[in-house]
C-alpha cells in the first residue's frame, strides 16, 4: 500500500532524538564549532543515551552490521536510518559524523567482506562501554574525488600481506579510526579492474595520521589525511579475498556502499534543512514588519512555502530510496537523486533562512546557528558524490550506452 | 510505515489507465486539439469505466476509492494527452464543489445526470469584473421571497458548453460583515433556467479541447433548497474543495511532467550531434536528470497529499502536503515542458512533435483551481499557524476587470 506514515518506533525514535537534540546537543552545539570537537566525554554519554532510546541496540547498529541473520521478509533498517539521521543532523551535523562505530567503513564491509572478516571488524563496535571506536572510508585522494579509477595508491603483494603506499585525503574519522577501509590499486592502467579495498587497522606499521583539515563547516567533525609507507597489510584485510577480484568487483565494493550511504547523507542534509527552515518559519511567526504579521506578505510567505516544498520533495526521494533499499530493490538511480535534490534544497534552504531574517541572519548572537548551518551544508553538495556526480550517475540510467563524461 | 506500493486494487487501474492512455489518448491528442472537443466514444468509455466518480462515496454512484486513487487515475490520463482530462466530462471542479458544499441529499441530486453518463455540471467561481468597494463576488444573490435572485458575469467557467447545471459562486445580500469575503455564497442553477445565458468560448494558450467560456445570469431565481451551505464552516468547505480539486490538476501535471520526460529522453537517445547523441553530451544529460527529479518527486507528493486526506489527518497537514505537491507540480511541469521544447531545438517548435503542445497545456494547467503561489501562501499560513482568512487562502475570483 501507498502509505507515508512513520511507524510507532521511528515516531519514537524521531522524538527521542529531537528532545535529545534540543535539549542537550542545540546548547553545545556552537561550542563545539568553536574548539573544532566534541568532547569524548559527551559522546560516550550519547552513546549510552542512544542504546538506551532504543533498548540494549543502538539504532545505527542494525544498519552498520546488517541483519544478523537472513530473511525474506522486508526491513526496515534503512527508513529506520534516514529517519534517526535526518533528526540527529537537525541537532547538529558534525555529531551526526562523529557517532563511534563503523561510519562510512561499515557499508562495504557489510557488503564485500567474508563472514570472518565481518565478525572481526564489527565485533570490535558492539561494546563500547570501555572506549569509544570508529570506522573510516579511505577513497580519495589528493588527484582523485570524483574520477574514483584515478586512484593512485598502490598495493603489491609479498608473501602473506601487501605493501601499500600513498596518500588519502578528506578521511571523515580517519585520525581516530580504529580501521579504515582503504582502496588501492595493483596496476592503475587497468583501471577499475585493478583496485582493491583493505581494511587497515590503527597501529599498522607505515600507516600514519597526516594532517587534520580545518574547514568551513562540520568543523566539530575531524577530517583527515591518511600516510600509507610500506604499510604492510595482511592479506586477510583484502576485503572479500582474493577470488572477489578476478572482475572490476573492488571498484563495485566502493560504488555499491553508495547505494546504502548517499539516501542517508540526503537525509542527513535535509535535516540540516529542516533545522533552517524551522528557525526562519518561527522567526516569520513571532515578527511583524510595518505592523503586519510577516505570513501576510506574499513575497515571504512564498519563499518560506518554496523552502518547505523543495525539502519535503528531497525528502519522499529519499523514503523512496531507503524503501527500495529495505526491499532490495537496485536503487542507484533513485539513491542519487536523493542525494542531488537534498543537498540543494538544504543549501537554499539555508541561503534563504539568512535572507528571510533578514540582517539578523548574519549579525546577531542568537542567529549564530543558522550562520553555522549555512557553513555546514554546503559539504553535503559535496562527498559521497557531488551534485554534478549523481547527474552522471542518473543520466547513465537514463540514456542507452552513456559511458560517462 | 513507509510504503510506496500501489494497492493491488490500484495497480489495475493504473494499468488500464495506463493502456487507455497509450493506445488511444496520446495517439488521437492532435485530434482532439484540433477538433476542440474530446471524441464521443472516448467521453463514453472512459464515462463507462467510472473514472470521473471514483473518489465519490458508492451511496452517491461512485466507486468510493479515495483520492489517491483519483490522483492515480489524472495522473495516468493526463500521460496520455495532458489535455484530455480537462475535457472530460466529470473532470472538472463540479464532482469536488459538490461533495464538499452540498447536503448529503443534495449530493445525490447533484450527481445523479453524472453517474447516469450525462456530462455533468460547472462551476462558476470566476468574476469578468473586480468589485472595488470590498472583498467580495460581484455577482450578487438578492433575497426574493423563500429564494434568491442571481445576476452576475461569469468567467473561465470550464465545461460550460456541456453542463446540466452550475455551482454558482455570488454575494449574499445581507449577510456581509466587515471581514471580506463573509457572506459569500454558492448556489445551484440549472442550465434552462430563465435568465441564464452562455456567453462565448474563450481562446485559450493550451488545453484547447477543453472548453471555458463565459457565463451571464440575468435575474436568475433559484430556493433556498439549491443554496450549498457547505456544512457550518463555508470557508473552510471551499478551501477544502479548491485543495482537493487542485491536487487533481497537480497529479495531471506530474502525467504530463512523465510523458514529456520520456518522449525527451527518447529523443535525446537518438538524435546525434557532433558525432554522439545529444544525450551524451552533459549539460543535456543534466537536464534531463534534473527534470525526471522534478517529475519523480512531484509525483510522490501529490500522492502523499492525496494519502493524508483518505488517512483522515488532520486538515491543517492535509493541506499542508497538498499545497506542497500543487506548487511543486506546476512548477515542475512548466520546467519539463519548456526544458521538452528546448531539448527538441528547433523541432520542438514545430506542430509535429508534442512537446510544444505540453508546454502551452503546462501554463494554461498551472491557472486551475490554486495556482502555485497560492498555495505557497496557503502553505506558509499553516506552517505558521496563522489564521486561514478566506482573502489569503481561496483564489480571487475578482481579479478579472481586464475582460470586457
Ligand atoms: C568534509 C568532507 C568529508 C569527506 N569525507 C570523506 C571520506 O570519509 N572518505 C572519502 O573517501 N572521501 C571523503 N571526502 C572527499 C569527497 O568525497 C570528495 O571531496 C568529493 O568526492 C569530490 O572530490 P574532489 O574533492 O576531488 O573534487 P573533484 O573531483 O576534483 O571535483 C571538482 C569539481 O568538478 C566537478 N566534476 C568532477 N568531475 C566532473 C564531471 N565528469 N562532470 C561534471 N563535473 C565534474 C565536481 O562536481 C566538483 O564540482 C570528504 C570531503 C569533505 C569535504
Ligand atoms: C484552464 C482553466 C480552467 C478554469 N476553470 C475554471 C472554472 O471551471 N470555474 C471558475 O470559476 N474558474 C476557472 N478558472 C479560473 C481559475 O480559477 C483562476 O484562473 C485561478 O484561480 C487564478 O486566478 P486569476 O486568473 O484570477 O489570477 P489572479 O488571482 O489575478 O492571480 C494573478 C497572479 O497573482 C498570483 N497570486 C494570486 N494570489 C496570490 C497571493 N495570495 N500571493 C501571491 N501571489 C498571488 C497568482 O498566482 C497569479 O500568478 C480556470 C482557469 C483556467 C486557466
Amino acid at each position: 500500500m501507498l502509505e507515508f506514515e512513520l511507524s510507532a518506533g521511528q515516531q519514537q525514535l524521531r522524538e527521542g532524538i529531537r528532545s535529545i537534540g534540543k535539549s542537550v546537543i542545540r546548547p553545545m552545539s556552537l561550542g563545539w564549532d568553536k574548539n573544532k570537537e566534541i568532547p569524548e566525554d559527551f559522546l560516550r554519554n550519547f552513546y549510552s543515551m542512544s542504546k538506551s532510546l532504543q533498548g540494549a541496540e543502538n539504532p545505527m547498529a542494525d544498519y552498520n552490521e546488517g541483519p544478523k541473520e537472513k530473511s525474506n521478509k522486508p526491513r526496515s533498517t534503512n527508513r529506520t536510518a534516514a529517519v534517526g539521521a535526518e533528526e540527529l543532523a537537525w541537532a547538529d551535523a558534525s555529531i551526526m559524523l562523529s557517532l563511534p562505530g563503523p561510519g562510512l567503513g561499515g557499508p562495504p564491509v557489510r557488503a564485500s567482506g567474508t563472514p570472518e572478516q565481518k565478525e572481526r571488524f564489527f565485533s570490535i563496535f558492539r561494546d563500547m562501554s570501555d572506549q569509544l571506536r570508529w570506522g573510516a572510508y579511505g577513497l580519495t585522494e589528493p588527484g582523485a574525488g570524483s574520477d574514483v579509477k584515478a586512484i593512485r595508491t598502490t598495493c603489491r603483494k609479498d608473501g602473506d600481506d601487501y605493501i601499500l603506499n600513498g596518500r588519502k585525503c578528506y578521511i571523515t574519522n580517519g585520525g581516530r579510526a580504529a580501521w579504515v577501509v582503504i582502496f588501492a590499486t595493483v596496476d592503475a592502467s587497468q583501471g577499475r579492474a585493478g583496485q582493491r579495498a583493505f581494511v587497515v587497522e590503527q597501529g599498522t606499521p607505515g600507516f600514519f595520521v597526516g594532517k587534520i583539515e580545518d574547514k568551513l563547516g562540520l568543523r566539530a567533525n575531524e577530517t583527515a589525511e591518511l600516510v600509507l609507507e610500506d604499510c604492510r597489510v595482511p592479506a586477510a584485510n583484502l576485503l572479500g579475498g582474493e577470488e572477489k577480484y578476478q572482475s572490476k568487483e573492488g571498484f563495485m565494493t566502493a560504488m555499491k556502499t553508495f547505494d546504502n550511504t548517499r539516501p542517508l547523507v540526503a537525509a542527513m542534509a535535509c535535516g540540516i534543512g529542516k533545522a533552517a527552515y524551522e528557525y526562519a518559519r518561527d522567526f516569520v511567526k513571532d515578527n511583524y514588519m510595518l505592523g503586519r504579521p510577516i505570513p501576510r506578505y506574499a513575497a515571504l510567505a512564498e519563499r518560506l512555502a518554496r523552502i518547505s516544498r523543495r525539502l519535503e520533495a528531497a525528502r519522499i526521494l529519499v523514503w523512496k530510496a531507503v524503501w527500495m533499499a529495505d526491499h532490495g530493490k537496485p536503487n542507484a538511480k533513485e539513491a542519487s537523486m536523493a542525494k542531488a535534490l537534498a543537498g540543494q534544497a538544504a543549501i537554499s534552504a539555508c541561503i534563504d533562512a539568512i535572507e528571510i531574517c533578514g540582517a539578523h541572519g548574519t549579525l546577531s548572537e542568537d542567529h549564530a546557528l543558522l550562520e553555522k548551518w549555512f557553513r555546514d551544508i554546503k559539504v553535503y553538495d559535496i562527498f559521497e558524490g557531488t551534485g554534478q556526480i549523481q547527474r552522471i550517475v542518473i543520466s547513465k540510467r537514463l540514456m542507452t550506452n552513456l559511458r560517462g563524461f | 510505515m513507509i510504503s510506496f506500493e500501489p494497492t493491488e486494487d490500484q495497480r489495475l487501474i493504473q494499468e488500464t489507465v495506463g493502456e487507455l492512455a497509450k493506445t488511444t489518448l496520446a495517439p488521437r491528442a492532435r485530434e482532439f486539439e484540433a477538433a476542440r472537443e474530446v471524441a464521443d466514444d472516448v467521453q463514453q468509455v472512459i464515462g463507462e469505466m467510472g473514472l470521473a466518480l471514483a473518489a465519490v462515496p458508492e451511496a452517491h454512484g461512485g466507486q468510493e476509492l479515495g483520492l489517491l486513487t483519483a490522483v492515480l487515475i489524472n495522473e495516468g490520463l493526463s500521460r496520455g494527452d495532458s489535455a484530455t482530462p480537462f475535457g472530460l466530462h466529470g473532470f472538472g471542479p463540479y464532482v469536488w464543489a459538490a461533495q464538499e458544499l452540498a447536503s448529503s441529499d443534495q449530493l445525490t441530486d447533484l450527481l445523479t445526470p453524472l453517474a447516469a453518463g450525462k456530462p455533468g455540471g460547472a462551476v462558476a467561481w470566476s468574476e469578468v469584473k473586480a468589485r472595488k468597494d470590498r472583498a467580495a463576488f460581484v455577482t450578487t444573490a438578492s433575497k426574493s421571497g423563500d429564494g434568491y435572485t442571481l445576476s452576475g458575469s461569469k468567467c473561465f467557467v470550464g465545461g460550460v458548453a456541456a453542463a446540466d447545471r452550475f455551482i454558482v459562486f455570488a454575494d449574499v445580500e445581507g449577510e456581509a460583515t466587515d471581514a471580506p469575503w463573509s457572506g459569500s455564497g454558492a448556489f445551484v442553477v440549472k442550465r434552462d433556467a430563465p435568465g441564464l445565458k452562455l456567453g462565448k468560448r474563450h481562446e485559450t494558450l493550451g488545453l484547447a479541447c477543453a472548453d471555458f467560456g463565459r457565463l451571464e445570469l440575468d435575474g436568475v431565481d433559484v430556493n433556498e433548497a439549491d443554496r450549498l451551505r457547505g456544512g457550518d464552516d463555508f470557508v473552510a468547505a471551499t478551501l477544502r474543495f479548491f485543495a482537493r480539486y487542485s491536487l487533481t490538476v497537480a497529479a495531471r501535471q506530474v502525467g504530463l511532467c512523465k510523458s514529456s520526460f520520456d518522449i525527451t529522453r527518447d529523443y535525446c537517445d537518438i538524435r546525434e550531434a557532433f558525432g554522439k547523441p545529444i544525450g551524451h553530451f552533459q549539460a543535456v544529460a543534466f537536464t534531463l536528470a534534473d527534470r525526471h527529479m522534478d517529475a519523480e518527486s512531484a509525483g510522490e507528493l501529490c500522492r502523499r497529499a492525496a494519502w493524508a486526506w483518505d488517512a483522515r489527518k488532520p486538515f491543517e497537514t492535509c493541506l499542508a502536503y497538498t499545497a506542497q505537491a500543487v506548487a511543486h507540480a506546476h512548477e515542475a511541469a512548466m520546467r519539463c515542458g519548456d526544458d521538452a521544447v528546448q531539448l527538441h531545438g528547433g523541432a520542438g517548435f514545430m506542430r509535429d512533435v508534442i512537446v510544444e503542445k505540453m508546454m502551452r497545456d503546462a501554463k494554461q494547467t498551472a491557472l486551475v483551481g490554486m495556482t502555485a503561489e497560492q498555495m505557497d501562501q496557503v502553505a506558509a499560513l499553516v506552517a505558521c499557524r496563522a489564521k486561514l482568512t478566506p482573502e489569503l487562502v481561496l483564489p480571487t475570483p475578482d481579479a478579472q476587470a481586464i475582460l470586457t
